[in-house]
This record gives structure tokens, sequence and C-alpha cells, in this order.
């Protein structure tokens, strides 16, 4: 049993990492980060159904939560097997680059401004290499015409 | 007897009817034998007219009866099945007496009950004109079997000719107006689909979409009068019924009502219904105004020309007023139209015909011109003018049929070609149609002793009588005690008899309708509007025009008979090796037809059994018919004047036709303008473009730009704005999902918030 | 009704609405934009502490709470561990501020007494799914930074929404400490929260002291960081339901097989495409 008072804090968390996981699934373009947006709102979910447990002292809304974490592993699994695949025909992971669900005479949205890549200097993790770099080539159009 | 001849009658609609079904069904798999079951049709419906007709001439007789004897009138009626009933077809009073429409005496008013029983009726008009239609029709269609061999559309020839055959005997036999009517655009419909049986060419298509416009201006006549008719009599049956409830109910033509000499209602409605089926018998019979369509008719197949156009439906006019008798007697003025029109008629269609160089279109102008003779004779209103319409029409049913066969005889052998100018003396070729031709042409210019002579005389006879009322005055007086109406007519009709009227000698000056106008010569009262037109005086323009007319037809007959048949033997090229006598199934309807032509006339004058017989008809017996019946005669000074007129006609044929190249100059050219008017016809067809058909294109062309620009106008204009908005909106389709999230989480955000709205405390 | 909550209404209110505002003006500055600046980036930070702190705030008045330092740290570091995951540009920064949120998260639900669900967070989540995670990236992340990570779709609109979302959350979350019988309130401290669930309080606390007792009636009242936790949820788990246990059993395999199925047939495809591309 928790008190009310670590009920509304805890679902408060919950709401606020529910809210950022959907902030991130609508605005990040790369497929892994939407999906650890969605990972992210499944926490501020197991959270709130923790908290519901613990304050009335029942056991299914932790039981839940592990039926939770066993969807999102199989989720898991079978989404980043498509992220994969994805991947190996458009060469990014970007999720704007399907549109053939748009208008037929409609133009293909592209990124006409681009931040300069100079600002933010990414620094990899000095990990081994576990596989063979995917080749990309950034100079030409953001886009591709196959999908 | 009744019972069984009424059961006989349903056989001669029904077997065309099987024919054309079976001809229709079979067609294709019979080939070159289609014609069996359409001709095995009509035959077999006209070995029952002629039993029908037998047995009625034994019921009625039709022997040589004094003028004084009361006639009896029969009729048989046999209700086969009701075809619709309503039960409050107009709530309570007659909405004739609502609509300050007279309403007839002995209208029974049972509550506005309206039903149309499929009833036929059995009387001497009706079995002589059903002899007529079926033995013509059997004729034609053995005719058609050579005529139309190897033609595309054998079996749908015979199917047609089947199906109007079924449809003209259904509409003579039918006993109530409206079945009438149904009959009525039948066969009109059946004559459109003849004309336009070669609908691959343009004039015949053109010409079956006029004929059946045209008739539809007649048909438009007849269904208002049928509408008046039921607002002003309570019922549209012919004859008298009695229905469930025990009521009686008088039908128009049933002999209650022509017993009763305030029966029908005279005045305007009266005349206004006459003139409606005056109309309705102009479009149909080719009478003028509405004549223009015959002479295209013949673009049809020469067998369909001979059997509609020439022998049987054009007569649908003339049965028509013939069976209205009642109606037409009591409006003298409207009567006395109906001799106008086919004075004129005649006469102009006569005209038209001398300067004719196509045989068919000669022979159909002569067509127009003979009905314009019978209607003369209609509308004298007398026993004898109604007689000798019908007569005339039986004779003019087999020597126009001739005529017009023996020009598809000659058409067929000359390869298609029908131009009078490119023949000659084909007598050496083809002499069995020559001779026919040559028969029928008499029977038709009226020489004696030929059918036409006989029928033509009766005719003129009728006028004549009309034209010097005092010469033949002492018949009228005779007549006045005629027709003692019988009372046993009814137990034929099973009916009770109706209330006792007892019948006063019925002159026409004793006679009075209870409405309206209704002067009639002789009487003391003023005669106004139409009613002032009956005048001896007129009558007389009238008998002076026929006989005109009986000289043209004389003249321009034997001018198609000289130019055909005499002369030196030219044949078109077209004909090629074809040029030959037609085939036996063409030759011996010709023959057949020629023997009637030739000796129909003579029997049935000198008999007198065909107007005995038809005075036996209900509606001829009424009493202001029966009071013009007359001693039958032979009027010699009638006769010679007619005779007369035929050898001038004939005459002057001769001298401008006969041994000469029919293609040399011709006698028109001594007609200067007016053979110009002839040649086009009297321009009608041109005043009718002007007028008419002008007019209407133009209204046409505007309602057309009303309807593209405003109406589809508008229709698009809305039809663009869910297009707008559809455009603007799919702007939105961008096919990126995470927009797509985007905007469902957003709705969801509005659901939300407007709940939270909703509910806040 | 309450005095409490009547009396921090308004300015609960507007502290939450203050909040909204500046959380959502801090997700806008934070995400992947073109027009990033150094500045606004700090701005966004600073936004986004004071948004927190308001948000912390407005739990406090809605819940009389916040004393409890663990839960603050725990919570904290899972709040502002998740902001980075979705704002950080590096997706594998993402993945490794993704670890540190479940860190977090696992510490509440320790906090909240779910002993066996913290751990099992850990494990499966940072042990395993991420894991797989940086298995992915690692083989289909391009040299370099990506475009498409230095761009966000919509952020303005999403951030608003998000914000939004959380304020209505907020606001029904408050109204539900509203409604709460005020023996809640009145109890601040897990010791004086302890010391009452011993003794049922209501309906809810009855039923639970039901159930525990079915399970392990020898140990009825004191679950809150009961030893036998893990017991009663596995006694929970394979008494009750044990069905779906199954299923969900099931189910992982049935992922399995398919993930396998995917990726060998798409290999095909993808060696198709390569050969074809190059």
């Amino acid at each position: 049993m928790i008190p009310a008072t670590m009920l509304t804090n805890a679902l408060l968390v919950g709401a606020v990492l529910f809210c950022l996981g959907l902030v991130g699934i609508l605005t990040r373009r790369n497929l892994i980060v939407m999906f650890l947006s969605a990972e992210l709102m499944l926490q501020g979910v197991s959270v709130t159904l923790v908290a519901w447990s613990r304050y009335h002292g029942d056991w299914g809304g932790q039981v839940l939560v592990v039926f939770v974490l066993t969807v999102a592993a199989c989720e898991a699994a079978v989404a980043l097997v498509f992220v994969l695949q994805a991947f190996a025909r458009t060469g990014r992971l970007d999720a704007s680059a399907w549109q053939a669900l748009r208008e037929e005479n409609l133009p293909r949205v592209i990124d006409h401004e681009l931040p300069a890549d100079d600002r933010v200097v990414p620094t990899w993790p000095h990990l081994s290499p576990a596989g063979v770099l995917p080749e990309g080539d950034d100079s030409r159009s953001l886009e591709r015409d196959h999908v | 007897m009744p019972s069984s001849a009424a059961n006989l009658l349903v056989l001669v609609p029904l077997l065309p009817l099987v024919g054309a079904i079976c001809t229709v069904l079979l067609g294709r798999r019979l080939g070159p034998r289609a014609h069996l079951p359409a001709v095995a049709g009509i035959g077999a419906a006209a070995v029952v007219a002629s039993l029908l007709l037998l047995g009625t001439v034994n019921q009625v007789g039709c022997g040589h009866r004094e003028p004084g004897r009361p006639v009896e009138s029969m009729d048989a009626v046999l209700t086969l099945w009701q075809w619709a009933s309503v039960s409050d077809a107009r709530s309570g009073d007659l909405p004739a007496a609502e609509a300050g429409i007279p309403v007839a005496s002995g209208v029974v008013d049972n509550g506005g009950a309206f039903s149309i029983p499929i009833e036929l009726r059995l009387d001497p008009l009706t079995a002589t004109l059903l002899m007529v239609i079926t033995g013509v029709g059997l004729l034609v269609a053995i005719y058609s079997i050579g005529y139309m061999h190897d033609d595309p559309g054998y079996p749908r020839f015979f199917a047609l000719v089947a199906m109007f055959v079924f449809s003209m005997s259904m509409l003579v036999a039918a006993s109530n107006f409206l079945l009438v009517y149904v009959f009525w655009e039948a066969v009109g419909a059946c004559s459109y689909l003849l004309i336009g049986f070669w609908y691959t060419k343009p004039e015949a298509a053109r010409a079956a979409k006029k004929a059946f416009l045209v008739n539809r201006v007649g048909d438009f006549g007849l269904a208002i009068a049928v509408f008046l008719l039921w607002m002003t009599y309570g019922t549209l049956n012919f004859h008298d019924t009695r229905l469930a409830d025990g009521t009686f109910v008088e039908g128009i033509l049933g002999q209650t009502r022509i017993a009763d000499e305030s029966g029908y209602v005279g005045g305007a409605v009266g005349t206004a219904i006459c003139l409606l089926m005056l109309l309705a018998a102009c479009g149909k019979s080719a009478q003028m105004p509405l004549h223009v369509w015959l002479p295209d008719a013949m673009e049809g197949p020469t067998p369909a020309s001979a059997l509609i156009h020439a022998a049987t439906m054009v007569t649908a006019g003339i049965y028509l007023i013939t069976r209205s008798a009642p109606l037409f007697v009591g409006c003298p003025g409207a009567l006395t139209m109906v001799s106008i029109v086919g004075a004129t008629t005649a006469l102009v269609a006569a005209l038209i015909a001398t300067v004719q160089n196509d045989l068919k279109r000669v022979l159909a102008y002569s067509t127009i011109s003979q009905l314009g003779y019978m209607f003369v004779a209609l509308g004298t209103g007398t026993m004898l003018g109604f007689t000798a319409a019908i007569f005339h029409l039986v004779t003019h049913a087999f020597f126009k049929a001739l005529l017009f066969l023996g020009a598809g005889s000659v058409m067929h052998a000359m390869g298609g070609v029908i131009d009078m100018r490119r023949f000659g003396g084909l007598r050496h070729v083809m002499p069995i149609t020559a001779v026919t031709f040559l028969i029928g042409a008499c029977a038709l210019a009226g020489v004696p002793p030929f059918a036409g002579f006989f029928s033509k005389d009766e005719v003129l006879a009728s006028l004549h009588a009309k034209a010097h009322p005092d010469a033949h005055g002492s018949d009228h007086v005779e007549a006045g005690s005629a027709g003692e109406r019988p009372a046993d007519s009814f137990s034929q009709l099973g009916v009770a008899a109706p209330r006792p009227s007892p019948f006063r000698p019925a002159s026409m000056t004793t006679r009075s309708a209870r409405w309206g106008a209704t002067g009639e010569h002789g009487s003391t009262t003023e005669k106004v509007g139409l009613d002032a037109l009956d005048h001896p005086s007129t009558w007389r323009l009238l008998f002076w025009m026929s006989l005109l007319t009986a000289g043209l037809t004389a003249f321009y007959t034997f001018r198609a008979v000289f130019m055909t048949f005499t002369g030196p033997v030219r044949v078109p090229k077209e004909a090629g090796h074809h040029a030959h006598e037609s085939p036996p199934a063409m030759t011996t309807p010709l023959l057949v037809l020629a023997v009637l032509s030739a000796f129909s006339g003579v029997v049935l004058f000198f008999t007198n059994a065909l107007s005995n017989f038809l005075a036996a008809t209900p509606s001829l017996n009424a009493p202001a018919v029966l009071a013009t019946a007359v001693t039958h005669a032979f009027h010699p000074d009638i006769a010679i004047q007619g005779t007369l007129a035929a050898a001038i006609g004939i005459a002057v044929a001769a001298i401008g036709h006969l041994g000469r190249r029919s293609d040399s100059p011709q006698l028109e050219r001594y007609l200067g303008p007016l053979g110009t008017l002839f040649a086009n016809k009297f321009y009608f067809d041109q005043i009718y473009a002007a007028l008419i058909v002008k007019p209407l294109e133009a209204l046409a062309m505007v309602t057309a730009f009303f309807d593209r620009a405003i109406v589809d106008g508008t229709v698009d204009a809305i039809g663009q704005v869910p297009l707008a908005w559809g455009s603007a909106i799919r702007r939105m389709q961008s096919g990126l999902v995470q927009r797509y999230a985007l905007a469902g989480v957003v709705g969801v955000l509005a659901i939300v918030l407007a709940l939270a709205w909703q509910l806040r405390p | 009704m309450d005095p409490v909550s009547t009396a921090t209404a308004a300015p609960s209110g507007l502290l939450l609405a203050g909040s909204v505002a500046a959380i959502a003006a801090s997700l806008w500055l934070l995400l992947p934009k073109a027009s990033d600046t150094v500045a606004s980036r700090r701005l966004g930070f600073l936004l986004g502490a004071v948004a927190l702190v308001g948000f912390a705030a407005t739990g406090r008045s809605l819940g009389c709470v916040g004393e409890d330092a663990v839960f603050l740290t725990v919570a904290g570091i899972a709040v502002i561990s998740g902001l980075a995951t979705i704002v950080t540009r590096s997706p594998v920064y993402s993945a490794i501020w993704f670890a540190m949120t479940l860190a977090g998260v696992s510490g509440v639900l320790l906090v909240l007494g779910a002993q066996f669900l913290g751990v099992a967070t850990i494990v499966v989540y940072a042990g395993a799914i991420l894991v797989m995670f940086l298995f992915v990236l690692m083989l289909a992340q391009p040299s370099g930074m990506a475009p498409y990570d230095r761009v966000s779709n919509e952020p303005m609109l999403a951030a608003a929404a998000g914000a939004v979302l959380l304020g209505l959350l907020t606001l029904s979350i408050g109204r539900l400490s509203a409604a709460e019988p005020p023996a809640c309130c009145r109890m601040p401290s897990r010791a004086q929260a302890v010391a009452a669930a011993a003794v049922p309080a209501d309906g809810a606390a009855a039923k639970d002291d039901e159930s525990t007792t079915l399970i392990a009636p020898a140990t009825a009242g004191g679950d809150t960081g009961d030893a036998n936790e893990v017991a009663h949820l596995g006694a929970e788990l394979f008494g009750r339901h044990l069905f779906a246990v199954e299923v969900a059993g099931v189910l992982l395999l049935v992922s399995l097989v398919g993930a396998i199925a995917v990726v060998s047939r798409g290999e095909a495809t993808e060696t198709d495409h390569r050969r074809e591309g190059r």
C-alpha cells in the first residue's frame, strides 16, 4: 500500500514520461529513436500501472506490467527486424523516406533547410566494428526515388 | 348461337397472336419457312371469321327486306376477363356534372366504380370487318412468301403482319372505348414497325417516324374523346352491362341508349367528342390535314403497304365513325365536317395523284382519295351513307390490295424500280399482273360493272339524297314509321329489358337532344355554329366535288395503267434477267383479289345483302339512322353521271398516254403553275415544316441551350464545390505517417478538451 | 470541499498553465531543428528545468508530498533522461539516455514497492532490448550524422500537443487527489502510510487484505517492502493469470519465429538490392 500522495507523484511521473514519449514519436524521424520513444511511453504506462496497483493493493496492475514487458520485447524484436529491412531498402533510418501514401500528384516532401552539420560533431562510442558499414551518400538529395 | 359464336370470336385475334409469338420464338430456326406459323395463324383466323360471318348472317338474315320492316339489331358480347377495376375512380357525384359538362340521360351513378373489362363483341359490322381483315391479311401474307423471300428480316416481317392482324381484329372486336384506344395504338405501332421495316434505309426510318408522329396527333384526339365520353356517359362500354349489385349500366352504344332518343348529349360537348373522334379518324385514315404520312409510308415493303396502308388499318377511322354513328347523328355540324373533310381530301389527293410518277405513290394518293370518299358518305349521317361507306370500304379493300400487290409484283420484277416513266409495255412481260392490275384499275375508276362502280354509286347516291332532300322526301315519310325496336334483343344479352321507352316515329326533326343547339335540316330552330354548315347547298357542293374526284380517279388510274403496261416494251436495267412474271405465290392472291374486285360489287349491290346485314348493327339501329333508311334502288341518273365522269377521265388518260413512251412529254405541261402545285402536293410538307417543325426545332434548340448552359452549368458548378474542397484538403495527404499520427493526437486532444470543458466542475 | 485543494486551486491552475507553456517551449527549443543555436538550446534547458520545478510544485500542491527525497531523485533522473532521450540528435546517445531513464523508472518502481518489476525492467530492457537497439544501430547507422537526425517533424505543433496532454493529465490527477478521502492526505509520510495500511481503512484496503491473505496469510498487511513480494507476484501470475502467461509465452515464440522469417526473407531482398544497386 502506498499513500495517495505517492500515487499522485507516481502518476505525474508516468504522465511526463508518456507525454515525452509521445512528442518523441511524433517528431523524431529516426526509426530507432521513434522506437525508443515508444518504449518511453510504455515506461510511463508501467509506472502508472504499478502506482495504481500499489495504491489499491491489487496485483493485477503489476501482472499487467509483466505482460507489457513481454509484449515490448516481442514488439522490439519484430519491429527492429522491420527497421533493418527498411534500412536495407532505402539505406536510411528515415521515417519520411516512405511517402507512398500521399496523393498521386503531390510532390514529395523534401527538407529544404538543414542545419549545418558542423555544429554537432557526433562522437561515436568506440565499439569494435561488428558489421558492414552501410553505404549512404549524403551529398546526394535527401530523397531517393525508389522505395 | 351467341355463346358459341362468341367463343369462336376469341380465336380470331388469338390465332394470329399465337402465330406471331411462334414466329418470334422459332423464326431463326425455321429459316426460309418462317412464314408458316404466321400464315397458318392468319389462315385459321380467316376460316373462323368466315364461320362467324356465316353464323351472323344466319342469325340476322340479309335477304331483301322492306324498309318499313323493323330491323332486329344484334350483338353478342363475350367477357374474357376484368382487366382493371377502380372502385372509386371518382368520388360521389359524376364529375361531369361538377365540371359543368352535361351528363347523358340514363347514366347510373354507381359510386364512381370504373372497370375495364376485356370484352369482345360480335355484330354485323364487326363480322364484316373481321372477314375483310383476315381475308386480305391472308392473301397478303401468302403474297409476301414470294415477295419477301431472301430478305434478311423474313421472320420479322411475318411476325409483324400477324401481330398487325391480331391488333386490327381486336380493334374492331373490342367492346370498349379504352380497348379500342389500346389497339388503335397497337395498329399504329405495327404500322410504324412495318414502314420502318428496312430501317437501315434513311428514308424508311424517316417515313416511319413521320407516320408515328402524325398519327400521334390523331391519337391525342381519341384520348381526349375517351376522357370526355367517360365524364359524360359514366362508362366506356359499348354494350349494356349489369353489375354484380344489380345496377344496370347503359353502354354508350348499348341497345337501351340507342333506343332512347334523348340518350345522347348534343351541343358543344357532343360536338367536341365527335370532332375529336374525327381528328383521330383523320390521323389513322390519312385525311386532311393529317394525310401527309401515308404517301411516305410507301417506303415500307409493298405487302405491308397493301395490307395496312391501303386495305385495313386506314379504314380504322371509318370503323370508328360508323361505330359511333349515334353520337355523330346527334351533332349534325360534326357530321357535316366529316363530309367536308372527306370531300376536300378526296379532291386534293386525286389532284396530287394525277401528276405523280411513282406507281406506289399514285396508289397511296388514290387510297387517301378513296378514304375521303368513305368519309363523305359517313358524313351524310344516313343509313344509306353508312352502309355505302362500309360497302366502299369492302370493295376498296379488295381492289386497292389488288392494285398494291400488282404494283409490288411490277416492282419485284423490275428490280425495285417503281418510277413509271422507266417502264413501258409490261403487259408483254408479265401478263397476269397486267390483267389483274387492269381489273383493279377498272374497279377503282368506277367502270361498270366492276366493284368500285357500285360502291361509288352508293356514295354518290347518299350525297345526292342530302343535296336534294325534296327529291328523296318520299323515302323519309315512309321511313317515319320504321324501326320498331325489337324487344327480344335484350334476351340475347341476358339482361332484363330496361324501362319501357315507347318508340316514337323518330324523324330527325322530332328528335331533340337535351343540351345545346340541336338544329337540323328541316328544323325550325335557327342553326348556329357548325350546325349551320348542314345545308343542302353544302351538300350540293360536296356532291359535285365528289363527282369531279371520280373523274380524276379514273384519269390517274388509267394514266398509271397506260404508262406501265402499254406502249413499247421498256424494262429498266436494274431488272436484269429478273424481268419475268412473278411466282405463283404472288400471282394467286392477285387472281383471287381480281375475281373479288370484279364481282363483289355487283353481287353485293343487287342482292343488297351488305346493307341489310349491316343495318342490324346496334350503332346503325339508332332511330335517327333508321329514320333515314330508304328503299334500296338503283339510281340511273347518278350512275350515268358517275360513269360519264369515269369515261371522261379514262378518255383523257388515253389521249395523253395510250401508246406513247411513258417518258415522253406529259399532260402536266398543260397544267402550268397548277401542275407545279400538284407535283409539290399542295406544299403540305413545306407548310408543316414552316409552321410546326421549324418552330419546334427552334424551341428545342432554346431548351437544349437552357439545359446545357443553365441546368447543366448549375449542376457542374455544384459539382465543382467538393472538387475544390478536395483539392484544398488533399494537400494534407503528404504520405508522411508522422503527420498522420500528429493529426490523430491533435484530434484526440480536441475531443478530450471538449469533454473536459463539458465535465468541468 | 477540501480546504487545502480549494485554497490552492487558483495558484495551482496558474502554475499548471505556466508549466505547460514552459515545457512546450522547452521541448520545441530542444528538439532538433534547422534553426538550432547554442543559445536556444540553453534556453530550452532552462525552460525545461523551470517546467520540471513547476510540475513538481504542482504535484506538491496537489498531493502535499515531495519530501521523499529518494522518490524525487529517481523520478528526476527518469524524467530528465526521458527528455534527453527524445531531444538528443544522435540515436546512440538517445539509446544511452534511454538506459538512464530505465534506471530512473526502476528506481521509481522500487520506491513504489514493486521490487520484482524494478529489477525486471532493468534486466529485460537495459539488458536485452536496449542492447538489441544498439546492435541495430550499429548495423544500420550510416557514418556521420544523418540529415534526418538533425531535423524534426512538426516540432512546434507536436510539442504543444504533448504539453497540453501533459497539462490535462496533471489536471485530472489533481482532481483525483482532490476527490480522495481526506484521510489519505493526512498521511504524508511513508511510515505513517505503512502504519495506516496495517489497519484496513477502506474497502480497497480490505480487498487487498483479503487477496494477500489468500496467498500469504502470515504476512498480511505489510506488503510494502515485503520480502515476499516476488513470491506474491509469482503466485498471482501463475495462479490467476496462468493462461495469460502461457499466451504471452506463445506470443514470444511467435514473434521470435516471425522475426527470423522476416529477416531470412528480407536478406535475399537485401542482397538482391545490393547486387542491383552496385
